[in-house]
């Protein structure tokens, strides 16, 4: 698996920015942090565009960046080592590094219509091993092929930057906030085709957002930055997990995101008929527990052949959502007279006051949930960490960002 | 060679403005790329050089330029020993001194077209994979064509209607420095209305002309923008 090296460091805003990590190339890499954390600018010092920065960025084996040793004072004798190391600086232009990258705002060539956008990446693109009607097809871009970009709505242009992007054949995509300046719908169509494009092309790409909602869709990994530094890295899930006990994001005192259980879950049959089942269709918790939810939740994604036929590897499917803490009741005894779906048996792991709002870590089979109660019912009930619990929630609670 | 002087000044005038166009379009490109991506305080200093003609009598210029070139100053003295030619009073002399009257003509539209068009599209074509004169034919170029004729076109037509700068270091050598307006001049002197009415007309329906063709080739896009 590639890896890509960083420790760099960059005077960015009021703040130096600072970062020391070794990332996987593999996936979709989502980098996460609030308006100002410097979550762009890393994007652009890796692809090149940005040229302040000091350090080095290795791709597995090529140096993209080294401006030598970064701390002067660090340094015994200052003048004969910064000029040997002047020798050996590397900075590599960007048309050299071979990482594509889409931006905010689509900027399309102007002057080229669809397909020449699309024929000028492939044009200098070394390997030219993707066809352009093959890319088409894939953005759903072939009946605006001869279209002039600038007719295009929001969605269309972004479609068109991402396929002009893949054919260049990138050995990493970089994604900078692509989805910003787009309405909830164009999200979902676009989102749903990145997930597509990174199985079926096997492209690593980095993809840049301040919204959660989208990562837990889409990243397998994320690098949490504020203020210029690494806060976190690793699991989607995991660290959502842990930004549930970071309830307040320290730069702005603002909620980070809704407390929140984050799962990714294969479906019991791939069914395509869930009118059968009342309209809910069923996961796999693990040999005996269940999770219930709404059909309609893949039925548009079974539809239109996305999400279920492009299983190459033949993994089964796995449906990505989330339950939100405050869904999720806690119940001493399990009941069946109830229109509540979904009954999961678990243990408590750990139970976190804060005010008068409490949070529960729920673990059900080696899966953690978390569960919002008040602190009246955490005395009525008299709830202890490794005590046995039922949890409830509805076939409404399993939500997911694309709908 | 034509026989008639006022031909022979046509020519002299075309060879001129052309000559001038060509190298201004070869040194004023980068000089306004340069001045549109400048970022310290000196730009403000070589805008101010560059806009000089602008607001300075082309006499004023002229002058300067005459004591340069003669062969008593070292610019004369180089051109000399390298050509074998005297400079003052020259072909060269007046293309030279064209350059550098028309130079804000040319580099001022450029500059403003380049700071318009930004780095966005251009670091968009480098993360594609398009190195510097890449970008510069395939997306620059382009994107400012129409910057690029009215550069051209008005830096073409200021030359052609100077006369100050060529009668103080070209003088009035009929195939050589003698151009439209200083026969205009000549006509008029001598009191042959006629003749100066013939090559007052032509120049202003041929500058007329001229204009029109450039609005038509700039327009042209735009309304194939709108269809």
């Amino acid at each position: 698996m590639s890896t890509l090296s960083i420790d760099i460091s960059c005077q960015f805003g009021g703040f130096l920015f600072s970062l020391k990590q070794d990332l996987k190339l593999k996936g979709i890499t989502g980098i996460y942090g609030h308006s100002g954390s410097g979550k762009s600018t890393l994007l652009r010092i890796i692809a090149g565009l940005n040229n302040q920065a000091t350090g080095t960025i290795n791709f597995n084996d090529t140096v993209l960046l080294d401006t030598g040793l970064q701390d002067k004072k660090s340094l015994p004798d200052t003048n004969l080592n910064s000029k040997s190391k002047r020798g050996t600086q590397t900075f590599i232009q960007p048309q050299a590094r071979n990482f594509s990258l889409v931006f905010q705002d689509n900027r399309l060539f102007p002057h080229l219509n669809v397909k020449e956008n699309l024929v000028f990446a492939a044009k200098r693109c070394a390997h030219s091993k993707l066809k352009i009607s093959e890319i088409l097809k894939l953005t759903e871009l072939e009946l605006l092929a001869e279209s002039s970009v600038t007719t295009l709505s929001g969605g269309e242009q972004q479609r068109v930057a991402l396929a002009r992007a893949i054919l260049t054949e990138p050995k990493l995509l970089l994604l900078d906030e692509p989805l910003s300046a787009l309405d909830q719908n164009s999200k979902n169509v676009l989102l749903k085709m990145l997930i597509n494009i990174q199985k079926k092309l096997d492209l690593p790409m980095f993809y840049v957002s301040h919204s959660l909602d989208e990562l837990q869709q889409i990243a397998d990994n994320i690098l949490v930055l504020s203020k210029g530094e690494v806060v976190d890295y690793g699991d989607i899930h995991q660290i959502i997990h842990k930004l549930n006990y970071a309830d307040t994001d320290s730069d702005s005192n603002q909620l980070i995101m809704h407390q929140q259980t984050s799962l990714a879950l294969p479906l019991k049959v791939n069914n395509n008929q869930p009118e059968e089942n009342h309209g809910l269709n069923t996961l796999l918790l693990n040999d005996l527990q269940e999770i219930h939810f709404p059909a309609h939740l893949i039925k548009e994604r079974s539809a239109n052949k996305q999400f279920i036929t492009t299983n190459a590897l033949n993994e089964p499917v796995k449906l990505r959502f989330f339950i939100l803490a405050s869904d999720i009741s806690l119940c001493l005894e399990t009941t069946n007279n109830s229109s509540i779906v979904n009954h999961l048996h678990g243990v408590i792991s750990k139970i976190d006051c804060s005010d008068n709002n409490v949070l529960i870590t729920i673990d059900c089979a080696g899966q953690r949930f978390f569960a919002n109660i008040s602190s009246y019912s955490l005395d009525k009930l008299s709830l202890k960490v490794d005590q046995a619990i039922y949890m409830q929630f509805k076939a409404s609670a399993v939500r997911t960002f694309i709908n | 060679m034509p026989t008639n002087p006022d031909l022979l000044a046509l020519l002299t005038t075309m060879k001129m403005a052309g000559l001038t166009t060509l190298i201004l379009l070869l040194i004023g490109t980068p000089l306004a790329w340069y001045l549109a991506k400048m970022e310290n305080r000196f730009k403000v200093v070589i805008e101010a050089i560059v806009a000089l003609p602008l607001v300075l009598p082309p006499t004023v210029l002229g002058f300067y330029l005459l004591l340069a070139f003669s062969p008593q100053s070292l610019p004369g003295q180089l051109w000399q020993q390298t050509t074998g030619q005297q400079l003052a009073f020259s072909f060269s002399a007046i293309v030279i001194g064209s350059v550098l009257y028309s130079l804000p003509f040319v580099v001022q539209p450029l500059q403003k077209a380049f700071e318009q068009l930004g780095d966005s599209l251009l670091e968009a074509g480098a993360v594609l994979g398009a190195g510097p004169i890449d970008r510069f034919f395939n997306i620059v170029l382009p994107l400012t064509k129409a910057s690029f004729i009215t550069a051209a076109s008005l830096g073409f037509a200021h030359t052609v209607g100077e006369f100050g700068v060529v009668l103080m270091i070209g003088g009035n050598i009929p195939g050589e420095t003698r151009v439209l307006s200083i026969a205009l001049f000549d006509h008029v002197e001598a009191f042959n209305y006629a003749k100066a009415h013939l090559l007052a007309g032509s120049l202003l329906v041929g500058s007329m002309i001229l204009l029109a063709l450039i609005y038509l080739i700039n327009f042209k896009p735009l309304r194939a923008v709108k269809s």
